[in-house]
């Protein structure tokens, strides 16, 4: 019918006081703004989440020698982390898929003819492989064979090969490890740069047993790796771990422990990081100002409705129905807040673009803040434009004419 | 085509009635043009907003082309407005914001379909008010008397059965209310059927037959076959301001 007629006379009342209209659309910017910051930083979190869990392993779980909080580099000088705790792991704790032990030393002196670097030696069990899903690209991985017989062998990351090789095949060179030689009997596949930084391609890696025998001469280890059967276990499983450990290492809880425990779990918790206080916050700020935005907007409407008494009355005697000055006032509420929508999405979008490139919040533009915006702005526009319209629908003309 | 039985108007505020119309009834034919007068407090205005269809009486029949509008709903008395009644108002209740041409066009937008030709039609409607080089004035840019011509050229765009006019030029000086008069009188003898009511014997006395309320009912009800003429007004106005 004339709907569209009618929601014009009511846009045609915004135009015309742009300062008051101003005031109305304010909380719903706000709001809006607030809510397409939430989404976009929530979803950019999740990314980033998703991309550390992904890289330490979603089944992962990481014993440490040494104590502290967080996936720390193991500390030097902690000898009590053992083999036999790695082996009690796996013995004595139920839904573990692999255990595999390592000792790292960084910063190793490493040679290879004429070129010399300075990087991390990883001495790896056989279950390294398996357990970080990292196999050879070329050649052949550690192998049982290789920790019985103590084999003076290793395997290259991509990085090192390069920056000892160059463009030369390395399989079945040598390499000088401190005063140690190791032939070189495999290429691994390029894991590429950790989020926390690390060339994970730099590294070298020997057998185990050869690595704390003839090149550390230490009988301890520096991580174990766990991988569990089903996600959902790691928390469980990472506290049985805690306990058997507290047991084989003689500590009682408020002793402080000579191990960390980090699983795919504390990944996400950390990388999530202050973006949960942020998006609480945002989110608290969004539906305040959207609430107290709908009440500001309801209330200058209802004040409009009693300074326009007179033009409702003329409405009313030249043939407008109830139902049509109901309808010019809700749309005049829905045009607020729709128009408000768009600005505040704008708004939102622009602080979305300059905290991801200010900040380290990573934001994510997608559709869903839009249709969400959308959805708020009509129901803050209806919900709080029903009374007003309600109120200059119910005026008596006679009334309204006087 | 408009008639009147025995309509009582009674307000209740409190414990408080008032009786404000005590049993009204008359006929009005088409082409007609009556004016309803009386003193401020006499009933005038209510029987004006009974005729109007914006309030209905409490008691009697009032049916307009056949139709008892006392027992129609809200929505239908706005249809009724829409299509068979044009107000024209003492303090004229334009759109401040709007331009005559869209002033003139309001009601359309309340009808069922919009006509494709309203603008031509408030066009026209403005030309025969004499106001065609003021379409696009907004109230403000207007005198009194050109804001008053809007508004009847606003009544009658939807060709109203009856054109009902609460003291038209209670807010005009004499010359733009003798405009405004000599219009109406111009619309009646095209057989348009008009409705004054006005506290005012010298405008009354503009219709054919003046109905006279007193305390809520009828004193008097007779035709007035000498009607002053705007027209002559106008001419003695115009020649009095000639003079130095």
């Amino acid at each position: 019918m004339n709907t569209l007629r009618i929601a014009q006379e009511g846009a045609r009342a915004l135009s015309a006081n742009k300062l008051r209209t101003f005031f109305m659309m304010a909380g719903t910017i706000v709001g809006i703004a607030a809510l397409t910051v939430i989404m976009a930083v929530g979803k950019g979190t999740e990314k980033k989440v998703m991309k550390r869990v992904t890289s330490f392993g979603t089944h992962a779980i990481m014993i440490t020698a040494g104590g502290g909080k967080g996936f720390s580099p193991p500390q030097a000088g902690i000898t009590t982390l053992r083999l036999e705790d790695a082996e009690a792991i796996s013995s004595q704790i139920q839904g573990i898929d692999v255990v595999a032990s390592f000792a790292v030393k960084r910063a190793m002196p490493v040679k290879a003819g004429s070129s010399q670097v300075q990087t991390g030696v990883m001495a790896i069990s056989p279950q390294w492989h398996e357990a970080w899903d990292w196999y050879t690209k070329e050649g052949d991985p550690i192998t049982a064979e290789d920790i019985a017989t103590m084999a003076r062998v290793c395997l290259l990351g991509t990085t090192s090969a390069k920056d000892l090789f160059g463009d030369e095949d390395p399989i079945g060179q040598y390499i000088q490890i401190g005063n140690v030689r190791f032939k070189v009997k495999g290429i691994l596949q390029t894991r590429g740069v950790s989020p926390m930084g690390d060339d994970f391609d730099t590294r070298i890696m020997i057998p185990l047993t050869t690595g704390l025998r003839r090149l550390y001469n230490q009988d301890y280890i520096t991580n174990i790796r766990v991988k569990v059967k089903d996600t959902n276990q790691l928390v469980p499983i990472s506290e049985e771990i805690r306990k058997l450990l507290h047991d084989r290492h003689h500590i009682t809880p408020p002793e402080e422990d000579d191990f960390a425990i980090f699983s795919a779990a504390e990944v996400a918790n950390t990388a999530r990081g202050i973006s949960g206080t942020l998006t609480i916050l945002l989110s608290a700020l969004a539906g305040l100002s959207l609430v107290v935005g709908g009440v500001v907007l309801m209330n200058i409407l209802l004040i409009s409705v009693g300074e326009r008494t007179k033009e409702i009355g003329l409405r009313r005697a030249v043939g407008a129905r109830r139902k049509d000055i109901f309808m010019q006032f809700l749309m005049e509420s829905l045009a607020v807040t729709l128009i408000g929508m768009v600005l505040g999405s704008a708004l939102g979008w622009a602080a979305s673009v300059i905290l991801a490139r200010v900040t380290q919040f990573p934001g994510v533009i997608s559709w869903e803040p839009f249709a969400l915006a959308l959805a708020f702005a009509l129901v803050v526009g209806v919900f709080f434009g029903v009374q007003p319209a309600r109120r200059a629908a119910g005026l008596h003309p006679v009334e309204a004419l006087k | 085509m408009i008639d009147i039985e025995n309509i009582e108007k009674v307000y209740t505020v409190g414990v408080v009635t008032t009786r404000v119309l005590k049993g009204i009834s008359f006929q009005v034919k088409a082409g007609e043009y009556v004016a309803i007068m009386g003193a401020s407090g006499t009933g005038k205005s209510t029987l004006m907003h009974i005729l109007g269809c914006l309030d209905k009486p409490t008691g009697g029949h009032y049916r307009l082309e056949g139709t008892d509008m006392v027992n129609l709903d809200d929505d239908a008395l706005s249809h009724l407005r829409n299509h068979r009644i044009g107000f024209v108002f003492q303090q004229f209740h334009l759109l401040e914001r709007a331009t005559s041409i869209r002033n003139v066009t309001l009601p359309l937008i309340y009808s069922e379909r919009y006509p494709e030709d309203a603008h031509q039609r408030a066009e026209k409607a403005l030309a025969a008010v004499g106001l065609a080089d003021h379409m696009t004035y907004k109230p403000n840019q207007l005198s009194g008397g050109q804001q008053q011509r809007v508004a009847i050229a606003r009544a009658l765009i939807t060709d109203p059965t009856i054109l009902l006019a609460d003291e038209p030029t209670g807010n005009l000086d004499s010359r733009s209310g003798a405009e405004v008069m000599a219009i109406f009188q111009r619309l009646h003898r095209d057989g348009r059927t008009i409705i004054l009511v006005s506290h005012d014997r010298a405008v009354a006395e503009h219709a054919n037959r003046i109905i006279i309320l007193k305390d809520g009912r009828i004193a008097e009800d007779r035709p007035l076959p000498n009607p002053r003429d705007a027209e002559a007004e106008l001419r003695v106005l115009a020649e009095k301001e000639g003079q130095p």
